[in-house]
C-alpha cells in the first residue's frame, strides 16, 4: 500500500497501461544468456491471478501462457532489452520494455474489467506482507469459485495439509497440519474470527465470497494476529479498490442436484476517483436434504443470508474503513445422529443405513443449530511518511450460537444450548521500514462477554465469562542479501478470565473440588453450586525464520515458532452431554498453558514447467491439550462415557508435497499428497488425525477453443490406520431374547475412498459490457458410498453421493 | 508523534471504560426436562397387592446426598402369575417441586413409546386394556400386564423412546427414534411355597 501511494505521488502510475515492480532485484550481473523472468500477472480489481494470459518477447520466438497462479517463467534470456507483451481475453494487449540485466522477477497487474481498461497498479508482492519467510498458500480466483458453496473449510481443502472436520454434510472446520479449533487462526480483514471457535461442531461463521484473498500459513508466524495458534492460520482480505471512477461487480449464480441447491453471490464496488469507495456483497443459499448413494440423508439442508458492506476512503496521506457484515446460518443435522444412550450408538454402528429415511424436504427440522455473526469495525491509517504507516482499528463482534435438540413439551421450540459472545477489540500498529528491515510492532486490547442464556433450562455447556486481553508484538524482516531473508517476531498476551459456574455437587464430590476450589463458592442451591473465579494467564510467542534463495529456481525457508497458548474456557469449565456421540464433556479446570515448538521447512524448485514444493514439519507440544475418556456415568439413559480434556506431551509430524507439471502449453498436471503423525508421548497412543490424502488433477486447456478447460479431479483419502482406541466398556443387550455384551467400536477408522470430480468450464465470453463464465461440476462423479474419519456423523450414515452443479458468473 | 499520545489516551480511556464492566451472577438452572426416576407400581392381580419400585441414576443426584443410586433392585414376582405393571417418570431434581414428566408422554402418545425388552421367554408383556393410546391408536405401554410361567432370573431393559419411527417392535433397534430413559433391572421369578 506504501508503495502504491508513493508511486501516485510521483507519476500518475493510474494512467499507464501497465506497471510493473520489480520485486527482487539483480541477482548479480551476468554475461551469460541463463538469465530469468518470472512474472505474475494479476487482475488489478481482484487482485486474483489471471491465468491463461499469453506473454510473449516481442521479436523472438518465446512465449508462455500463465498458469492457474497467474505465473509465467521465460528462461535461458540473454542480457538485453526486451519488450513484453501480454494478452488476455478480458484485457487490451499490453506491452512494456525490460533492460534485462539481471534474473528478474516481475508482478504484473492488468485491468481484468473492460471498462477502465488502461489501469494498472503496482504494489509489492502481497505475500510478502504476511510473512517473509514462510511459504503462503492461496487459492485461486477459479478455486474459490467452483467451492463456493463448500464454505471456508471445503474451499481451504483445495491445498495440501489442509482437511477438514466435518459434523455432517454442511458443517466443517479447516485442520491445518493435524490441528484445529483455537489451534487455528481465521483472520479476516486484520481480525480474529471470535465465534465459539473451540468446538469441534463449530463451523467458521464466515462467507469466503465477501472475501477476494484467502491465503494459509501453515505454521505459526502471524504474531501480528495472535500467539496461540501453533497450526496454522487463515487470512481473508478484501481488495482496496483503487481511486478511480468505477463501477464494477459480479455476480455467480449456483445450481446443484444434490439438495437441490441453490444460490446467488453478488458483489459491488463503486469507487471515485477522490479515493472514496463502497463496496457491498451479499449471498443467499438454500439447500434441502442431501442424499447418499443409496438413501436420503433426512435433516441435513442448510439456509444462509449473509451480507457485508464496506465504506472507505483511500486518500493520499491517510485511509479509513467502515465495515459492517452479518452472517445468519441454520443447519439442520441428520436426524438419526440424535440418540440417547449407548445402545442407540450401538444401534447405529451395526445399521447399515441412518434409522430415518424419509423423502427429500427443504425444511429444518431439529436437531439443527442456528448462528448468527456480526461484525462492525472502524478503521483508520495514517501515512506519516513515505516509509511509515500508523493503524488504529475498534471491532465489534457479536456472535450467537443457538443449538437446538428433539425436546418434549413446552420446550420443544427452546434451543438446548443459547450462547452470546461479544467481542470488542482495539488495535493499534506502527509499521515501518529502513534500509534492508521492514518493522512492525503494535498493541492490542479486547474484551469479551460470553453470556449463556438459562431460559434453555439445559445446564450451561460453557459457563458465563468476561476475559480481557491485552499484550504487544513486534515483528521485523530483513533482506540480508538478495539471497537471504530473515525474520523475527515476538508477541506478549496477558489475559484475565472472570468465569463463573454451576458445578453439580455429585461433580463436584466425586472430583474431590473442595479442597482445591472450595474457597471460590460464591452461592450454593439444592444440588448445585457457583464457583467464581478469576484465571490469569501471561503467554509469549516467539517465531524466527530464514529464506534463502540460492537462485530463481530454489527457495529453501526454515521457521521455527514457539507458540504458548492459554486454555479455552471449553477446555476448563465445559459441561455437557454430546448427543452424537453419546459422551458426557467436562472441562479440566487445573490446566495450565499449552506450549508447542513447530519448525518448518520449504522446499521449492521451479524448473522450467515444473514446480515441486515439500514441506516437512514437526511439532513437539508440553501441556498439550487433549479430550479423552475417562470412565463411564451412570444416567437415566444408562452408562454414559466420560471424556475429559488433560494435558500431555504431544508429537505431531507430517509433510506436504505439492508438484505442478505443465505438459505443454494445453495440458497442466498437478499433485499434492500430504501426511500428518501424531503421537501422545505421555501414553504413546496415536492422536485423532486426518488420513493419508493425496489429489492429482489434470486439466486440458485446448487453444484452439480458447475459452473452455476441462479438469479431472481425483482424491484418494487412505484408510487410517493409527488411531486410539478409545471405545467404551462393552454394552450389555438382549437379542433373541439372549443377553450378551457387545463392543460399541467408535475407534476404527473408516476404509479409505477415493472420489473423482470433473470441472468443465466455458469463458469468459465477452457479452457487451459483461463476461460470462459457465462452469458444470461434478463431485463424486461414480456416486461412491463412503465414509471418512474425519466426520464426527460418520456411524450414522454415508458422506453424500454425485453432485452435479452448474456456475454461472457474470463480471460486470 | 502526537498521534501516538492520542490513541494511547484512547486506549487507555477503553480500558477504564471495560474494565469497569462488572460480571454478573448467573442464574441457576433448574432443568425441566429432565427425567431423573422411573417409578414402577406393581400389582398382582390376584389379591391387588401393590410394591412400587424406584430407579433412579447417580447422575441425578435429586435429594442432594451424593448417594450412589447405581445399583438397581430387582423386582419380586411369582411363577404363573398376572401382573399389572404402571410406570411414570419423574423428574425429582428440585425435592420440593416433583414434576410427573409421564404426563407429558401421553400428551405427546405419537411422539414417545413405552418398551421392555426381556432376556428368555419365561415372562409375556401386553398392554393393558386401559393403556394410554396415540392417535394411531397404538398402546404406549405406560400400563402393561406381565404374566409369568417358570421361575427364574430375567434381565429386562426399559426404554422411554423419543420420535420413534416405528410404534410396534421387539427389539430396540425396530423402534427406532432416542431413548429418553433407559433402565436396566432384573426380574425375579420365585416358584411360591
Amino acid at each position: 500500500m506504501l508503495l502504491k501511494y508513493s508511486n501516485f505521488s510521483c507519476c500518475n502510475v493510474f494512467k499507464t497501461v501497465v506497471g510493473i515492480f520489480l520485486l527482487t532485484t539483480s541477482f548479480g550481473y551476468s554475461q551469460n544468456c541463463n538469465l530469468s523472468i518470472t512474472g505474475k500477472v494479476i487482475s488489478f480489481h481482484d487482485k486474483k491471478p489471471l491465468e491463461t494470459a499469453v506473454v510473449q518477447i516481442v521479436g523472438e520466438t518465446k512465449n508462455a501462457v500463465t498458469s492457474v497462479d497467474g505465473v509465467f517463467v521465460f528462461e535461458n534470456l540473454c542480457p538485453k532489452k526486451l519488450t513484453i507483451k501480454i494478452s488476455h481475453i478480458n484485457c487490451e494487449d499490453f506491452v512494456t520494455k525490460i533492460d534485462l540485466t539481471a534474473s528478474v522477477t516481475l508482478e504484473l497487474f492488468m485491468d481484468h474489467h473492460i471498462e477502465t481498461l488502461e489501469e494498472v497498479v503496482i504494489s509489492k508482492e502481497r505475500t510478502d506482507k504476511l510473512s517473509s519467510t514462510t511459504k503462503v498458500y492461496s487459492l485461486t480466483e477459479s478455486e474459490k469459485e467452483r467451492y463456493n458453496t463448500k464454505g471456508l473449510a471445503g474451499a481451504l481443502e483445495q491445498i495440501s495439509g489442509v482437511n477438514t472436520l466435518s459434523t455432517g454434510n454442511s458443517i466443517a472446520k479447516p485442520v491445518i497440519h493435524g490441528m484445529f479449533g483455537s489451534r487455528v487462526g481465521i483472520v479476516y480483514n486484520n481480525l480474529m474470527l471470535e465465534n465459539q471457535q473451540w468446538g469441534q461442531d463449530h463451523a467458521p461463521n464466515i462467507d469466503i465470497n465477501a472475501f477476494e484473498d484467502i491465503r494459509v500459513i501453515k505454521g505459526a508466524s502471524a504474531l501480528k494476529y495472535a500467539g496461540s495458534i501453533a497450526g496454522g492460520i487463515v487470512v481473508l482480505e478484501s481488495s482496496l479498490p483503487i481511486p478511480i471512477d468505477s463501477l464494477y461487480g459480479k455476480t455467480i449464480l449456483n445450481g446443484m442436484t444434490n439438495g437441490k441447491g441453490m444460490g446467488i453471490v453478488s458483489s459491488w464496488v463503486k469507487s471515485y476517483e477522490n479515493g472514496t469507495y463502497i463496496k457491498a456483497q451479499g449471498t443467499l443459499r438454500k439447500n434441502g436434504d442431501f442424499s447418499a448413494p443409496n438413501y436420503m440423508l433426512t435433516n441435513t439442508g442448510s439456509h444462509e443470508k449473509n451480507i457485508a458492506l464496506s465504506v472507505g476512503k483511500n486518500g493520499f496521506h491517510s485511509m479509513w474503513n467502515v465495515y459492517f457484515s452479518y452472517f445468519n446460518t441454520e443447519i439442520a443435522i441428520l436426524k438419526s445422529a440424535h440418540i440417547g444412550s449407548i445402545r442407540d450408538l450401538l444401534g447405529a454402528i451395526e445399521a447399515d443405513s441412518p434409522s430415518v429415511i424419509e423423502p427429500f424436504a427443504y425444511g429444518i427440522e431439529s436437531p439443527k443449530q442456528a448462528n448468527t455473526h456480526h461484525t462492525t469495525s472502524l478503521s483508520y491509517s495514517k501515512f506519516l511518511s513515505s516509509n511509515q504507516k500508523l493503524n488504529i482499528k475498534y471491532s465489534w463482534q457479536k456472535n450467537n450460537r443457538e443449538e437446538y435438540d428433539l425436546r418434549r413439551g413446552d420446550l420443544k421450540y427452546t434451543p438446548a444450548i443459547d450462547l452470546r459472545l461479544n467481542t470488542h477489540d482495539i488495535t493499534t500498529n506502527y509499521e515501518w521500514s529502513r534500509n534492508k528491515g521492514s518493522y512492525d510492532g503494535g498493541l492490542f486490547f479486547q474484551v469479551q462477554d460470553n453470556y449463556s442464556n438459562p431460559d434453555t433450562e439445559v445446564r450451561r455447556l460453557i459457563p458465563d465469562y468476561l476475559k480481557v486481553k491485552w499484550g504487544g508484538y513486534a515483528t521485523a524482516s530483513f533482506n540480508l542479501s538478495d539471497k537471504v531473508n530473515y525474520a523475527i517476531g515476538m508477541r506478549y498476551e496477558h489475559q484475565s478470565n472472570d468465569v463463573r459456574k454451576w458445578y453439580r455437587n455429585n461433580r463436584w464430590e466425586s472430583k474431590n473440588y473442595e479442597e482445591l476450589l472450595g474457597s471460590y463458592v460464591i452461592n450454593e442451591v439444592v444440588g448445585q453450586r457457583l464457583v467464581s473465579r478469576d484465571l490469569i494467564f501471561n503467554t509469549v510467542s516467539f517465531s524466527t525464520g530464514v529464506r534463502y534463495m540460492p537462485s530463481s529456481r530454489y527457495r529453501i525457508a526454515l521457521n521455527f515458532n514457539y507458540a504458548e497458548r492459554a486454555p479455552d474456557i471449553a477446555e476448563m469449565f465445559s459441561d455437557g452431554l454430546h448427543h452424537s456421540l453419546a459422551t458426557i464433556e467436562y472441562g479440566n479446570p487445573f490446566l495450565t498453558k499449552e506450549k508447542t515448538h513447530k519448525l518448518v521447512l520449504d522446499v521449492e524448485k521451479r524448473e522450467g514447467l515444473f514446480t515441486f514444493i515439500a514441506s516437512p514439519f514437526i511439532t513437539f507440544g508440553e501441556h498439550y491439550i487433549i479430550i479423552e475418556p475417562t470412565g463411564v456415568e451412570q444416567t437415566i439413559r444408562g452408562a454414559f462415557p466420560v471424556w475429559e480434556y488433560s494435558a500431555v506431551n504431544a508429537l505431531l509430524a507430517g509433510i506436504d508435497v505439492d508438484l505442478t507439471y505443465e505438459i505443454n502449453s494445453e495440458l497442466e498436471f498437478r499433485q499434492s499428497t500430504s501426511w500428518v503423525h501424531g503421537t501422545n508421548k505421555n501414553t504413546e497412543k496415536p492422536l485423532i488425525i486426518p488420513p493419508v490424502t493425496t489429489t492429482n488433477q489434470i486439466r486440458y486447456s485446448p487453444q484452439k477453443w480458447n475459452a473452455f478447460s476441462i479438469a479431472l479431479h481425483s482424491k484418494i483419502t487412505f484408510t487410517q490406520h493409527r488411531f486410539p482406541l478409545n471405545n467404551p466398556d462393552d454394552v450389555p443387550v438382549i437379542e433373541n431374547g439372549q443377553k450378551l455384551y457387545k463392543e460399541v467400536d467408535i475407534s476404527t477408522p473408516p476404509n479409505g475412498y477415493h472420489n473423482l470430480g470433473l470441472d468443465l468450464n466455458w469463458g469468459p465470453y465477452k457479452i457487451k459490457e459483461s463476461a460470462i463464465n459457465i462452469g458444470l461440476s461434478f463431485d463424486n462423479l461414480f456416486n461412491v458410498g463412503y465414509r471418512d474419519y474425519m466426520n464426527r456423523l460418520r456411524f450414522y450414515a454415508d458422506e453424500a453421493g454425485r453432485n452435479v452443479m452448474f456456475q454461472i458468473k457474470i463480471s460486470h | 508523534m502526537f498521534k501516538n499520545i492520542q490513541i494511547k489516551s484512547l486506549l487507555l480511556a477503553a480500558v477504564v471504560f471495560l474494565s469497569s464492566c462488572e460480571k454478573e451472577d448467573p442464574a441457576h438452572i433448574h432443568e425441566g426436562e429432565v427425567i431423573t426416576t422411573l417409578e414402577v407400581t406393581v400389582t398382582n392381580q390376584a389379591d391387588d397387592s401393590q410394591v412400587i419400585y424406584e430407579f433412579e441414576a447417580e447422575h441425578d443426584d435429586h435429594d442432594n446426598q451424593g448417594n450412589d443410586h447405581g445399583e438397581h433392585e430387582a423386582i419380586e414376582l411369582d411363577s404363573n402369575s398376572t401382573y399389572t405393571f404402571e410406570v411414570r417418570f419423574l423428574n425429582e431434581s428440585d425435592p420440593d417441586n416433583i414434576e410427573d414428566i409421564t404426563v407429558e408422554v401421553i400428551e405427546e402418545a405419537d411422539e414417545h413409546q413405552v418398551f421392555f425388552e426381556l432376556e428368555g421367554s419365561s415372562i409375556t408383556i401386553n398392554a393393558a386394556s386401559d393403556d394410554h393410546k396415540d392417535s394411531s391408536n397404538n398402546p404406549l405401554h405406560i400400563k402393561t400386564v406381565w404374566e409369568t410361567t417358570t421361575a427364574g432370573e430375567v434381565d429386562v431393559i426399559a426404554y422411554l423412546i423419543h420420535e420413534p419411527t416405528s410404534k410396534t417392535g421387539n427389539s430396540r433397534n425396530d423402534f427406532g427414534g432416542s431413548v429418553d430413559a433407559e433402565i436396566e433391572f432384573e426380574a425375579h421369578v420365585e416358584d411360591t411355597p
